[in-house]
């Protein structure tokens, strides 16, 4: 079980849009300013929390600006609030900072990228479990398939700051290079563990990648990197190690096999489609075990979750 | 500001609708639960229901589908870890009641009609997303008025609301069997059973294939269907409506009570503001000052115009 260690300060807050650019081919940054009590709320926001974003009464870009296989979503209108995650935060005199890193799949993400500097955008959170760091923990795998990117990337900035003693290595996965959601691109990818990639290295992290066609880093999927470091690490007392992941359903199926197989922590974050995130709907269900049982039990991805124990999860519920 | 609703004083004519509000404690980060008028719980059910797989919302045009399926703590972890806390409210707090047989509305019934911080029940005979019971209930008026019957007698001196479908070809006979049965109120409406397909894929979005339609999409037939119970059935049988479907603003509330009903709902807008219930108090207090109007309560059946 993750422990539950959040204040439930938990609220509707404004934050005011400092910078919202395009940053690589697939995905977009926008960094977010909270002030007044905002900015203490978010100051103790953890790695894997997440906030919920209006985007209802947000302008749709120019049509040419709209990609053609978004042409036919762009028109539909937006009521819900969406579920991100923060890839930083960071606090600043009296005000916090927090980056959002973005893909453009559908309606909101769309009308997010027409947010300029100055704009004020109406968010709910911190929300849900982020991760935790168990005591005795030495070295922490954190595997990332695509667009899960955010949280792991802010967890690592925590290591890297508020548990120094506990090595950080990451394992980048995507589809193909230009899925990659990496603000800075390597030289050259190195198919090994090096400190090649900036996101990552600017922490002291050392990482490997992955694509499924070989266009940069190792070709294949980024849970052959973790099993293959596992296996070359035999001899590391698996009580030290923790895998934390955050990616497609599939691949946190795969790499709870392979921590459960090991006998190693590991920690998912899950993503469900959430109409509120707060609870109030049940819509985020989660199939999880029951302790020494052979039942199972719905649970909420946006109040017990995001983050969980890979050992509760029942995966492939939501493979759409 | 104070209405009156099936004998009951309301502080205001605003609830939150059931299962857009949790079990309150939820929504206590985002407003003061105690300046709504009255607040439905979750279909609470005999045993516990796990609810329906995933995927269990969509998005669509100004509202959402959604097939939650019930899934509820049942009556026994409601009673103990639910009531206390809700007890402690100050709005008038309804326990909504769902089943698969009459026995088992009955049965949640009795057993809660003894709580004196109960202000009564909405019986929930219109949930479109579960196999069995629910709205194949509400859409056969002698069924509706089976069940208002077998439950208004468990239900002692508490108020019995009857929550009507609107996927019917004629609301105002099932409304007319509600009250035959001995409804003290009406409320309406309920989801319209909808689907989403996923073109890629060809299949449904939702894993339940259907789901019930709400938000501001519904909104205006709410109101049409609101005002027709109100005309041809409880205004003269002296019924009060608890209007719901789409409301979002104080103006989208004034809309349902001028068309009839005695107070309004806020589902799905709650989700997207989380207080958007109270601001509507706010707004809906704001009208009546503007209009000089002493108590909501004048708005409602004050349609201008024929018949
Ligand atoms: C806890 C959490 C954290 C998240 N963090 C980030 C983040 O940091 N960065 C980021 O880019 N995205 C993140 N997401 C995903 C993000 O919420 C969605 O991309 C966003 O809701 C898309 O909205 P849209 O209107 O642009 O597209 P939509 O039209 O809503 O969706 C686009 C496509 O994705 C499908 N889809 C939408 N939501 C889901 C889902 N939950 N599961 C499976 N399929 C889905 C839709 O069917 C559609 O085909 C996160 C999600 C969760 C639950
Ligand atoms: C996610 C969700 C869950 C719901 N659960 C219930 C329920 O458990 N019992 C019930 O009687 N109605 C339930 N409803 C219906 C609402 O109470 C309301 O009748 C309907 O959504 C129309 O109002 P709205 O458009 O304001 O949401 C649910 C609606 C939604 C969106
Ligand atoms: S998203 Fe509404 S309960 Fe989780």
């Amino acid at each position: 079980m993750t422990q539950k260690h959040e204040s439930r300060k938990k609220g509707c807050h404004a934050a005011t849009v400092l910078s919202n650019v395009r940053a690589g081919e697939c995905f977009w940054k926008m960094r977010l300013r909270f002030s007044g009590e905002a900015a203490g709320a978010f100051a103790r926001f953890r790695p894997g929390q997440f906030i919920e974003f209006d985007t209802s009464d947000l302008a749709i870009p120019a049509t040419e600006s709209i990609p053609n296989a978004l042409r036919d979503g762009a028109r539909r209108s937006v009521l819900l609030r969406r579920p991100f995650s923060f890839s930083d935060v960071a606090v600043q005199g009296d005000a916090t900072l927090a980056d959002l890193l973005y893909c453009v799949v559908g309606p909101a993400s769309l009308r997010m990228t027409t947010l300029r500097a100055g704009d004020v955008a109406s968010l709910i959170g911190p929300l849900g479990n982020g991760f935790t760091v168990p005591a005795g923990k030495r070295t922490a795998l954190l595997v990332v398939g695509g667009m899960g990117l955010p949280p792991i990337r802010c967890l690592a900035r925590l290591l890297s700051t508020e548990h120094k003693d506990v090595e950080a290595i990451a394992f980048i996965g995507a589809r193909t290079v230009a899925s990659l959601p990496l603000e800075e691109r390597p030289a050259a990818f190195d198919g090994g563990l090096s400190l090649s990639v900036p996101t990552f290295a600017t922490l002291g992290v050392h990482s490997m990648v992955a694509t499924d066609d070989g266009s940069a880093g190792h070709r294949g999927p980024v849970t052959e990197c973790l099993a293959r470091w596992l296996q070359e690490n035999v001899d590391r007392d698996r009580e030290s190690l923790i895998v934390y992941a955050c990616g497609p359903e599939r691949m946190l199926e795969a790499v709870a096999q392979i921590a459960a197989e090991r006998d190693i922590d590991c920690q998912v974050s899950m993503e469900r489609r959430m109409a509120c995130g707060i609870g109030l709907c049940q819509s985020c269900a989660i199939e999880c075990r029951v302790e020494d049982s052979t039942e199972t039990v719905y649970k909420l991805c946006c109040q017990d979750g995001p983050v969980f124990d890979a050992r509760e999860v029942v995966f492939g519920a939501e493979t759409a | 500001m104070s209405v009156e609703f099936a004998g009951r004083k309301l502080a205001n004519p605003v609830f939150t609708a059931s299962g857009t509000c949790g079990y309150a404690d939820e929504l206590a980060d985002f407003m003061d639960v105690n300046a709504l008028g009255g607040f439905i719980t979750k279909s609470i059910t005999l045993k516990p229901r796990r609810g329906n797989p995933t995927p269990r919302i969509v998005e669509t045009d100004a509202g959402m589908l959604n097939a939650i399926g019930l899934a509820n703590v049942g009556l026994e972890r409601f009673i103990a870890e639910k009531l206390p806390l809700i007890a402690k409210m100050e709005p008038a707090v309804f326990v909504n009641v769902a089943g698969t047989t009459i026995e088992e509305y009955v049965a949640v019934v009795e057993r809660l009609a003894g709580e004196k911080a109960l202000a009564g029940f909405e019986l929930n005979i219109s949930c479109p997303n579960v196999k069995k019971g629910g709205i194949s209930f509400g859409i056969d008026p002698a069924q509706v008025e089976e069940i208002t019957r077998a439950v208004k007698k468990a239900c002692r001196s508490k108020v019995l609301i009857v929550k009507l479908t609107p996927t019917v070809t004629d609301i105002s006979v099932t409304a007319r069997a509600a009250i035959a049965g001995g409804a003290d109120a009406l409320s309406l409406i309920n989801t319209f059973t909808a689907m989403v397909i996923d073109i890629e894929t060809r299949r449904p979005v939702l894993a339940n294939r259907t789901g019930g339609l709400s938000g501001p999409a519904v909104r205006p037939i709410a109101v049409y269907l609101v005002n027709k119970v109100y005309r041809e059935v409880a205004r003269e049988a002296g019924i009060p409506i608890l209007g719901l479907g789409g409301i979002r603003t104080a103006s989208d509330a004034i809309e349902f009570l001028i068309a009839g009903a005695t107070a309004v709902a806020v589902g799905t807008a709650s989700f997207i503001e989380p207080d958007c219930a109270t601001q509507i108090v706010g707004g809906l207090h704001d009208y009546c000052v503007r209009k000089r109007i002493a108590s909501p309560a004048e708005l409602t059946g004050t349609l201008a115009g024929p018949a």
